[in-house]
């Protein structure tokens, strides 16, 4: 295994840490084999009789059967230097001596997935690998695997699973759910310029998607701050109240009425965007979407870039410090203990009528088709107050608008004086509106 | 049409109502279908009726594929004899378009999908081609001119999400015909934006509403950037541009510089014989006989699905027989001529290993009788075939360096 970046007097550890592959201990030897040296089998022969085997350890074993006197039994050759392979593929990054791989083993696999030909195949799925080792692997969870999703549906397929999550009515709800453990991201709403969340949201994707998203990792450092990062959005500032109300206005010039069941059930797809506002949307959702151009530095934001994956590119480089939704600190012990702030503002009784309704809420400004399915608990608890936020400075009410920017919705005609408390909520849990009609 | 008596056999048409072996009694529609289109070119009025009625007899929406494929024919034949296509084709198209909603398309597209690779097959290889077109790009553009209600990204978008290196910022615009319900789309949008987010991956999303003809669609309204890496996504769609603006319309798509053009279709030719009634009809007929009978094979017998998939058929072959070509007119043309077109301005790309590995295990999913097939001779790309029929095609092309 390639060593960490330590001198070579240090005595070696018990167990040896597995450092980022491709970072050589410098001290190392280089050894660069040619391809067909790389892909054959048998390197390690027998001096005795020439037989050819895979593994060294083949080798021994077999040398032992030859009845060797004692002094001939000994390894011809000591183990000087560790030895590191570079990749003989030239356009390769692991071509270069300072990116060598320190496993023989190592060094062959990626060569045979980067560069080979991929020989091996999956009975059950087609699916082609150039390792033996990764088809097995594969063939053995192949079939197996049952992608979930929120609504209820179940898939064997990633593809058509993939496919439906991404028109599903749970959707919307996964955002909800999403924002309300991401409030920090809406301080920035007002600060306009960003483009759009990406490792954050990749990171939910452990949580919410069944179906495992490659390269998701939650690191430590994301998980750390989590906290505070929520906090900071009872600190935050109060002109996306305006911008929440200039957005609705952009996208629903002509909507002058109330959000009505029937806009929810009847006809939602009317057409509500003229065809020119559909570039101002995009536009919208570019400069309003999500996260932050400005993240809340932490204390450790040296330790939240090294541990972020590189994925990220210069451009949305800030959002490296999103972050995944904490399992120390639960979302919804959050909200709660907003809720709880909010309701010193303002009066206390609407609240208790929906602490009962566990996984119903009055998402109306959620937009039409996706916000019918909205179960959330934690966000049921914050209907307490009215969405005057034009007014209200509490901290409460920023959370609502904040959402709503955050799911996109912009049905919401007179979002600002919104009472939340409208009877429209218990109708909207009685529909079945969860995923397919 | 003297004669009124519905027993009153005309002496040319008799023989067709002879008992035949019961294989041949099977296609008794496309002979019916057949010989009417005849007697509507030789302007035999009482042939045409006598045919007409017959199959107004025999024929029903919610019977097998022969009672189906007489059903949906029938309608374009009353039409085309008493021309009054046009007219009914706007019936139909807004008796659709009330019918239409995001709700209902999902549905319908979503089950397709899932019991036939009819659609995903295309999507696949687009797909698969785009990927690697795009490899190194971080910033994309997508312009899509499908008829699949962008069911096509969202595996994309995770194909990006988890390419490894820096997930890249799609721009996606797709060009939407109004009369494919601009509302419709934009829910589509909505979603599509969701899920982007879910996936990761920065996302843009646009609609370009096309009021005329998909003919008439200019670089302009495509709205490009400088930066950005383009890729265009025709899946359907360049049948439905009128025949005579084809040309042009691929010579706009080249002066996109795009990085690579997808292009599917159903292997059909409405075109060649656009002015021969019964050489149209008698193409219409073999396709759609094999499109009927794919889906009643794919779907439950008793789908809402497949019925509102037949209901599209129905008003496409009255578009493509009854009409004049003016508007909306899926006229499709075979591969080996789409190729044709497209050599003029692209040159061919292959999909590589990864892609064809995946398209293997995308048929793998479903029932028995689909293949895969590479083109050969004249055209390039890959079909997929429903019992031995090329049924769908998919290529993928870059512009020739000028």
């Amino acid at each position: 295994m390639a060593g960490e970046a330590i001198s070579s007097s240090n005595p070696p550890p018990a167990k040896k840490k597995r450092s980022l592959p491709g970072t050589p201990d410098p001290e190392a030897e280089v050894i660069a084999l040619s391809p067909k040296t790389l892909l054959a089998t048998n390197r390690f022969l027998c001096e005795i009789c020439g037989k050819g085997f895979q593994r060294d350890q083949n080798l021994q074993l077999h040398r032992r059967g030859h009845n060797l006197p004692w002094k001939l039994r000994q390894r011809t050759s000591k183990e000087p230097r560790k030895r590191v392979y570079v990749c003989p593929e030239k356009s390769c990054v692991h071509h270069h001596p300072s990116r060598a791989l320190g496993d023989l083993t190592g060094i062959k696999k990626h060569f045979c997935r980067k560069h080979g030909e991929k020989k091996w195949k999956c009975d059950k799925c087609s699916k082609r690998y150039a390792v033996q080792s990764d088809c097995k692997a594969h063939s053995k969870t192949c079939g197996t695997r049952e992608y979930r999703c929120d609504c209820g549906a179940v898939f064997s397929r990633r593809d058509s699973f993939i496919t439906h999550r991404a028109f599903c009515d749970a959707l919307a709800e996964e955002t909800a759910r999403v924002a309300a453990s991401n409030m920090s991201r809406l301080t920035s709403i007002c600060n306009g310029n960003f483009s759009f969340t990406s490792d954050l949201m990749r990171s939910n994707i452990a949580n919410n998607f069944s179906g495992a998203i490659s390269n998701t990792t939650m690191t430590e450092a994301e998980m750390v701050g989590h906290a505070r990062r929520e906090l900071s959005l009872w600190m935050g500032e109060g002109d996306h109240t305006e911008n929440l109300s200039k957005r609705n206005d952009l996208l629903n010039p002509h909507q002058s009425k109330p959000l009505s069941t029937d806009d929810l059930f009847g006809n939602p797809f009317a057409s509500r965007y003229p065809n020119q506002l559909s570039s101002i949307y995009s536009d919208e959702l570019t400069s309003n979407a999500l996260p932050t151009s400005r993240m809340k530095e932490t204390e450790n934001p040296q330790s939240l870039l090294l541990s972020v994956p590189s994925r990220s590119s210069t451009q949305h480089q800030h959002q490296h410090q999103q972050m995944a939704m904490t399992p120390d600190v639960s979302a919804t012990a959050l909200l709660q203990k907003a809720a709880l702030i909010g309701l010193n503002a303002s009066c206390a009784t609407p609240l208790s009528c929906f602490e009962t309704k566990s996984q119903e809420c009055n998402f109306r400004f959620l937009s039409n088709s996706s916000l019918l399915d909205v179960n959330h608990s934690s966000l049921a608890t914050l209907s307490g107050n009215t969405m005057d936020n034009s007014t209200l400075p509490n901290p409460l009410t920023r959370v609502y608008p904040t959402r709503h920017l955050m799911i996109q919705k912009d049905d919401e005609p007179g979002g600002e004086t919104r009472d939340f408390l409208g009877v429209d909520a218990p109708t909207i849990c009685a529909s079945s509106w969860n995923g397919w009609v | 049409m003297q004669n009124t008596d519905p027993y009153h056999r005309h002496p040319s048409i008799s023989c067709l109502l002879e008992p035949k072996d019961p294989r041949e009694e099977e296609k008794w529609a496309a002979e019916l279908i057949q010989e009417c289109a005849k007697a509507i070119a030789e302007k035999d009025s009482s042939k045409i009726h006598h045919l007409l009625w017959m199959l107004n007899e025999l024929a029903s929406p919610y019977g097998d594929c022969d009672q189906k494929l007489a059903s949906y024919f029938l309608e374009a034949l009353l039409c085309r004899a008493t021309e009054a296509g046009e007219l009914c084709y706007t019936t139909l198209t807004s008796a659709a378009e009330k019918r239409h909603s995001f709700v209902t398309a999902r549905r319908v597209m979503l089950k397709f999908q899932e019991v036939s690779p009819w659609t995903t097959f295309g999507h696949v290889a687009s797909n698969g081609a785009i990927m690697e077109a795009m490899e190194g790009e971080s910033k994309l553009h997508i312009v899509d001119i499908s008829n699949t209600y962008c069911t096509q990204w969202p595996t994309l978008l995770e194909a990006l999400a988890s390419r490894g290196s820096d997930t890249p910022h799609l721009r996606l615009t797709v060009v939407a015909m109004v009369s494919m319900g601009g509302s419709v789309m934009d829910e589509i949008g909505r979603r599509m934006v969701k899920f982007a987010r879910l996936m990761g991956v920065p996302f843009e999303f646009h609609v370009v509403s096309i009021v005329s003809t998909l003919g008439q669609l200019t670089e302009e309204e495509l709205g490009l950037r400088k930066d950005e890496a383009v890729a265009v996504n025709c899946v359907g769609a360049l049948r439905r541009v009128s025949v005579e603006e084809r040309d042009a319309f691929m010579r706009m798509l080249c002066a996109l510089r795009p990085r690579v053009v997808t292009v599917v279709e159903e292997e059909a030719d409405f075109t060649t014989s656009r002015g021969d009634l019964v050489a149209c009809f008698e193409q219409c007929v073999r396709f759609y006989s094999i499109f009927l009978g794919m889906l009643e094979e794919s779907f439950s017998p008793t789908s809402n699905e497949r019925f509102m998939l037949e209901k599209e058929c129905s008003r496409s072959i009255l578009g493509v027989l009854a009409c004049n070509g003016s508007g909306v007119c899926e006229r499709r043309e075979k591969a080996s001529q789409w190729c044709e077109r497209l050599t003029e301005a692209f040159a061919t790309t292959a999909f590589n290993d990864d892609v064809i590995g995946d398209l293997e295990a995308l048929l793998e999913r479903y029932r028995e009788g689909w293949s895969l097939v590479p083109a050969k001779g004249d055209a390039a790309g890959l079909y997929l075939t429903w019992k031995a029929e090329p049924v769908v095609w998919a290529s993928a092309w870059k512009p020739i360096k000028p």
